[in-house]
């Protein structure tokens, strides 16, 4: 395959147009800043005749304007939602919306007659985490565009200029080379993860598992002007690299049992099993770790809470928001499309249950004291990680009713939904924090003390996420965590249950798994302490100043845009379109 | 007085613009369909635009705190209410002229839907698993008008109109009340919204809601100075005692819906013995349990025990709330009792229920009695009111009592003119009562005022501080002789007619009809027409005859804008609207919505009048006559002069009363004088000034009861339920602490636990295979 073939191809270039988009901003990113009035003089002595090739030399003020580098990379993933939205417009379901990539970088409509290895494969269930991968990153550039100048703002009045219009220049200068390294590598993270969710091969599915992770690892370092950032991410890379490291070793195993990589190969062979071969289960656990690092469970969350605190807030959303359903995907592709057998049980159930367990309560233990928070948030999307990794339990229950996958469509659909509307409400609160931090403030509870009477409409917003986290109806948390816990019920009751011998005795006749249903809600009644804490801090405490927030009209706007989904996701027309998407990219992922 | 008519000629135009909403509201409906809305299409308005009014005084009031033109221009709200009131009088006037000209009548009432609420439907599954359609309900608001909802209505919006205006110089002039008087606007305009809510309810449940918005305001408004310990004391009391009837309201609520499947007023009464199927039983029980609602709510005994309490309020809240309207609530529904009781041919009620009539009947005429007596003895001015609201609310229940047991015997004529004569009094007593409360708190405003500055203790409210007001107070003091000889039922004046009808009638059910029952109450009544003689007199007699009684009630006088115009208007309606309404027939519309002015548009004016005059007078029974004759002996001279010949005497020389009642005084100083000290200071009077125990008894049933159980739950809610919180809140931040404690920020440390998690996962997987 050259990357020839991969262009020359008309329907492969229109499959992939969102992510040539992608790749067109990340060009864009790199050409336009260095476009200025660079000449070229040709090499005939005595002469000075100079041919402008607009490349170099004394960039033009419009192209070095710190705002540039932003636009294109909030407009690229725009585009790219956009391209992604527009492939799935017309017939969701059907086979003319799927294409499978093959290694010659040819497109064909349908995977089953391939002969050749597919790499990619685009459907409905990948297009749909596309625009929800797009959506974090694009809030988080937005978010940006008002922040990250070379020198923190807050601290630019310490500094000592020399000429006030030159200094000017070169500020602005370092600010758009800065916003250039933030944006590409934003990008880098979006194509990574679209590269995850197309894959269809384990090793592709690494290799853009590896380009988002590292991607974000800088991410997390990038505000260098503080102490906290390069060493949350130092030890965000650390414990990533070994997590990867072991993952990449379990990939090897498995290569080593089956000689192939392939989703679909791997699942035959798996399905072929008599029993399970060491190899290939020692290959599957290592495989379940890197993903509970990227999903952030437990015992695996750990730098989690360090990485969010030192990273500045969108990033920490992103890692929270895009990253974690990143992390769910591979899971899904890992334990449902390759291990899920025929019928009856999948193996791996105790060990995500417990995992699910753990996590949630770790998670929630873990936020009700922190004084920070963001650290709090970190915690909090630990729990919701394992709310999620519960209803995966759930999955690997593999209830059918007559034969088919409703019962798991529905988990995957209230697992899809879950991930979807998480980007409004999680990421929404890291975004109201990183007002706060713009400020210099943001990462002490204390931060948010009267924020209602400063920015009575932001406080509301936060407060809605935080309700919205809680899981409190009407709003679109509630009805995600409404339809993880139906699922996981629906998974676990039985017809044949009966309550005629008490409710213990129907309890216990029902799988274990039930239990976890109550877990969660346990667990969520534990979480409305620490959110509710934050709506009462922000009401009824006094505000250190009375001054408002940073004026950063894109950032309100996306807020208030934010807040609006977290109540229409969760009830009205909004929410029922949703649940189509969402369930018809359920269908898809098991069609 | 200069200032007064500026002040209140300021407001007029803007006042007389709000009368004329109901013009701009048919101009609305030529504008939005073509045709004029009705008056009947505006009536939902009535309550709803107080309802909405009552947050916007209250949030207007809490923005232009201490501004000086909200103090002055709008009066801290009190112009607002004063507009929205207007409003709503001006549509109950339109609706009252629309309901005599269109008629109706009470089998058929004007009614009207404003919107379904809520749809229920009634399903269920049939053995084959098929979803079957029972019945579909609706929760609606509806309208419900009716000759008697239109009598309340009118005087409900007629005395709030007036009762605010009376506040707008009652109130704003003290300044006690600066700048907090938004509270009382607000919630004196929620209160009309209730009552006049409950008025126009169109079933029971609207009925009861409506029933606690009032209970509501009634509480916020007692507690009025919540800063006073007696305030707060009297305005829990209240609340809690009509609770505990309100609690009985609900049960036989239930109780109705559990028999008629619904509690809309057209289903029920539609025929309320649903074939003849009804189970007598569960019906008596059920309207006992409405009537000890409507016991609680109208202060009868036994929980009485609020009302007087209740004068703690502001003065304009005693008038409306515990004197013209509030208190008719638990007239108005026992009045809705009528179609179960009808068995006489022209409704579908249920016989055998004539013991519930009887109930009522005494419990009217053991508290008419008992309030009476407790009244002689009270030297609050508003404390005598108070009983003296008791005593007469007694008097209709009486009425009520009887008429529902005629229409439970068959007696359609007497029954008619029974329950007539108690919706009569009602009215009569609510403009003569709410006139009374407002002139007694015009003479409280003025011993306040005259009292204002000086530094020893005075009770402006205590009568025996008082005395010869009559030439300084004269509106005041003409009013009150008026309100007072209306309520004692002086012949000619007001409530004669109505009471007489009542005590007429009562002796008719005991004593000709073999209702050998009522011969209790009837005695009590009959007893307590001269108690009201005495107790009236001698309130009157102590505020305004002899000479002043302290150096304050010399300094007295009348200037306060605002006050005397609803003085003078209820007057008038007290001193003539009676006799007026009497010779129109008012007994008998309000008893079977026969048209008004039958009799006049039958034989001539001359003739209704003589005809009325003979009715009351001369009834052409022996025994009905002798018995009116001795309430009117009675009350017209054996009261009244007992208590001129205690308190009587001329004013200070130099002075003289108003001409209307200036006879009254040298009347009085000629029976001589009695000393009653001894009396004043016997057991009796003791046991009358401590109102016969009641309080003492129920302070020690409920604290043998009620409060070691409560002791015994908040000990239980402390230690054992907030016990287990805090442990569980304490856990879990322990928890917390201690698992953020393995976060320890050294990548080492995490890598460790990952590989640990990484065997634990990789040993689990092993272990499940």
């Amino acid at each position: 395959m050259s990357t020839l073939t991969l262009i020359s191809d008309p329907q492969t270039a229109t499959a992939l147009l969102p992510e040539f988009t992608l790749i067109v901003g990340i060009a864009l990113l790199i050409l336009i800043p260095n476009l200025g009035k660079g000449t070229f003089r040709l090499p005939i002595p005595n002469t000075n005749i100079r041919i402008p090739y607009l490349f170099g030399g004394e960039r033009f003020a419009f192209t070095s304007s710190p705002r540039i580098p932003g636009v294109i990379s909030v407009f690229t993933l725009l585009f790219s939602t956009a391209l992604a939205l527009w492939s799935q417009m017309e017939e969701p379901l059907s086979d003319s919306n799927v294409w499978c990539i093959a290694t010659t970088g040819e497109a064909f409509n349908s995977c089953a007659g391939m002969i050749e290895p597919s790499l990619l494969k685009i459907d409905g269930f990948s297009r749909l985490l596309e625009i929800v991968f797009y959506g974090a990153l694009m809030l988080c550039g937005v978010a940006m565009w008002s922040r990250m100048p070379a020198t923190p703002r807050f601290m630019i009045h310490a500094q000592v200029l020399a000429g006030r219009r030159e200094d000017e220049r070169i500020a602005k200068l370092l600010d758009n080379r800065r916003q250039v390294d933030f944006h590409i590598l934003l990008l880098m993270v979006a194509l990574g993860m679209s590269v995850v969710v197309l894959a269809n091969d384990l090793f592709v599915l690494f290799i853009g598992l590896e380009l988002a992770s590292l991607s974000s690892y800088v991410l997390v370092a990038f505000m260098k002007e503080n102490d906290e950032a390069p060493e949350a991410g130092m030890k965000y890379f650390i414990v990533g690299s070994v997590a990867s490291a072991v993952g990449l070793y379990g990939i090897s195993l498995l290569y080593l049992w089956n000689g192939n990589l392939q989703i679909s190969e791997l699942a035959s062979s798996w399905q072929a099993m008599d029993s399970i071969d060491p190899l290939a289960l020692a290959g599957l656990a290592f495989i379940v770790v890197t993903i509970g690092f990227k999903v952030s469970a437990a015992p695996f969350h750990l730098a989690a809470p360090d990485a969010y605190s030192g990273a500045s807030s969108p990033v920490a959303g992103v890692l929270a928001t895009a990253s974690k359903a990143m992390g769910f995907v591979v899971l899904l592709r890992v334990l449902v499309s390759i291990t899920m057998p025929e019928s009856g049980e999948a193996f791996w159930v105790p060990v995500v249950g417990l995992l699910a367990a753990v996590t949630m309560t770790w998670g929630n233990f873990g936020a009700l004291s922190s004084e920070s928070p963001k650290r709090m948030l970190a915690y909090s999307s630990v729990a919701h990680a394992g709310y999620l990794l519960a209803a995966v339990a759930a999955l690997g229950l593999n209830t059918s009713r007559e034969g088919d996958h409703v019962v798991a469509e529905l988990i995957v659909a209230a697992m899809l939904f879950h991930l979807t509307v998480l980007v409004l409400f999680k990421l929404g609160s890291f975004l109201v924090l990183s007002m706060l931090e713009s400020e210099g403030r943001g990462s002490k509870l204390e931060d948010l003390y009267g924020l209602a009477k400063r920015e009575p409409l932001i406080a509301t917003a936060l407060f809605i996420f935080m309700l919205s986290l809680a899981g409190v109806p009407p709003l679109s948390g509630f009805l995600s965590k409404l339809l993880l816990v139906s699922g996981i019920v629906d998974a676990t009751v039985h017809n044949s249950m009966t309550f005629d011998d008490g409710v213990i005795a129907a309890i216990r006749s029902l799988h274990w798994v039930f239990l976890l249903a109550l877990f969660v809600f346990l667990n969520s009644a534990l979480s409305l302490f620490y959110y509710l804490r934050v709506g009462w801090v922000m009401f009824f405490e006094d505000p250190p100043t009375r001054k408002r927030l940073v004026y950063a009209p894109f950032l309100r706007i996306t807020l208030m845009l934010c807040m609006v989904g977290t109540l229409a996701f969760g009830i009205g027309p909004l929410a029922d379109h949703l649940l189509t998407l969402v369930s018809n990219a359920a269908e898809t992922f098991f069609g | 007085m200069s200032d007064t008519k500026t002040s209140e000629m300021r407001f007029l135009p803007i006042i007389g613009l709000c009368l004329l909403f109901p013009l701009l509201r048919m101009f609305g409906g030529e504008m939005a369909t073509g045709t004029p809305f009705t008056a009947l299409e505006s009536a939902f308005l009535i309550p709803l635009i107080p309802m909405v009014i009552f947050p916007v005084i209250a949030i207007l009031g809490q923005m232009n705190h201490g501004d000086e033109a909200w103090r002055e221009r709008f009066k801290e709200g009190g112009m607002i209410a004063l507009c929205t009131l207007a409003i709503s009088l001006s549509l109950t006037i339109w609706l009252a002229i629309e309901f005599f000209t269109k008629g109706s009548s009470f089998e058929d009432p004007l009614r009207a839907s404003v919107f379904n609420w809520i749809n229920f439907e009634t399903i269920t599954q049939d053995a084959a698993g098929n979803w079957i359609h029972l019945k579909s309900d609706s929760l609606g608001v509806g309208l419900w008008i009716d000759n008697v909802s239109m009598m309340l209505l009118f005087v409900a919006s007629f005395l709030c109109f007036l009762i605010c205006w009376f506040s707008l110089g009652y109130m704003n002039t003290d300044p006690v009340n600066k700048d907090r008087n938004h509270r009382f606007y607000a919630e004196f305009v929620l209160f009309t919204a209730g009552m006049l809510g409950m008025v126009l309810a169109d079933s029971f449940l609207w009925l009861f809601i409506f029933w606690e918005i009032m209970g509501l305001c009634s509480y916020l408004l007692i507690g009025f100075y919540y800063e006073r310990p007696s305030a707060a004391y009297a305005a829990k009391k209240a609340f809690l005692t009509t609770r505990v009837g309100d609690v009985f309201l609900l049960i036989g609520l239930l109780m109705l819906y559990d028999i008629y499947g619904s509690l809309e007023f057209a289903v029920i009464f539609g025929d309320p013995s649903l074939h003849g199927t009804v189970d007598v039983n569960m019906l008596r029980w059920a309207l006992i349990m409405l009537f000890i609602g409507a016991v609680g709510k109208s202060a009868q005994f036994p929980l009485h025990v609020w009302l007087p309490d209740a004068m703690e309020g502001p003065t304009p809240v005693s008038a409306l709330i515990h004197a013209a309207t509030m208190v008719n609530a638990g007239l108005y529904l026992v009045a809705r009792f009528v179609p179960f009781f009808d068995v006489t041919g022209h409704g579908h009620g249920v016989e055998g229920l004539g013991d519930v009539a009887i109930l009522i009947a005494w419990i009217g005429g053991i508290t008419a009695f008992m309030a009476a007596l407790i009244a002689f003895v009270q030297n609050d001015i508003k404390k005598v009111l108070a009983y003296s609201t008791m005593s007469q609310l007694a008097y209709i229940f009486t009425g009520l009592g009887v008429a529902l047991w005629f229409y439970n015997h068959g007696e359609h004529h007497a029954a008619v003119i029974a329950f007539g004569a108690s919706m009569f009094h009602l009215f009569n007593h609510a403009m003569a009562k709410g006139m009374l409360f407002m002139a007694s708190g015009s003479v409280i405003h003025e011993m306040h005022h005259a009292h204002h500055g000086s530094h020893d203790e005075m009770d402006p409210q205590d009568m025996r501080n008082m005395g010869g007001l009559a030439g300084k107070l004269p509106i005041t003091s003409t009013a009150m002789a008026i309100g007072s000889a209306s309520i004692i039922g002086i012949p000619l004046i007001g409530g004669f007619w109505s009471k007489e009808g009542i005590v007429a009638e009562t002796w008719n059910a005991a004593a000709l009809h073999g209702g050998t029952w009522l011969l209790v109450p009837a005695f009590l009544i009959l007893l307590t027409a001269g108690m009201t003689g005495f107790y009236m007199t001698r309130m009157w007699m102590m505020t305004f005859a002899g000479k002043p009684k302290t150096v304050y009630a010399d300094k007295v006088h009348e200037h306060t804008p605002w006050i005397p115009t609803p003085l003078i208007t209820l007057s008038v309606i007290s001193l003539l609207g009676g006799f007026a309404l009497a010779v129109l027939g008012a007994t008998h519309w309000l008893g079977e919505a026969e048209a008004f002015g039958t009799a006049i548009h039958e034989h001539g004016l001359v003739f209704a009048i003589l005809d009325t005059i003979v009715h009351a007078f001369l009834p052409t029974d022996m025994f009905l006559f002798l018995i009116t004759w001795v309430a009117i002996s009675i009350s017209l001279v054996v009261g009244p002069a007992m208590a001129m010949r205690i308190h009587g005497g001329r004013l200070k020389s130099g002075e003289s009363a108003p001409r209307l009642i200036s006879w009254i005084l040298p009347l009085s100083s000629k029976f001589g004088r009695t000393q009653v000290d001894d009396l004043a200071n016997s057991g009796l009077a003791d046991a009358l000034h401590r109102r016969l125990y009641f309080d003492e008894l129920y302070d020690w049933a409920i604290g043998k009861t009620v409060i070691p159980l409560a002791y015994a739950l908040s000990w239980f809610d402390k230690n054992v339920i907030d016990g287990a919180i805090k442990g569980i809140e304490w856990g879990s931040q322990k928890i917390s602490g201690d698992v953020r404690k393995l976060t320890t920020g050294r990548p080492s440390d995490y890598i460790m636990m990952a590989v640990i998690g990484t065997f634990s996962i990789l040993i689990l997987l092993w272990g499940v295979i």
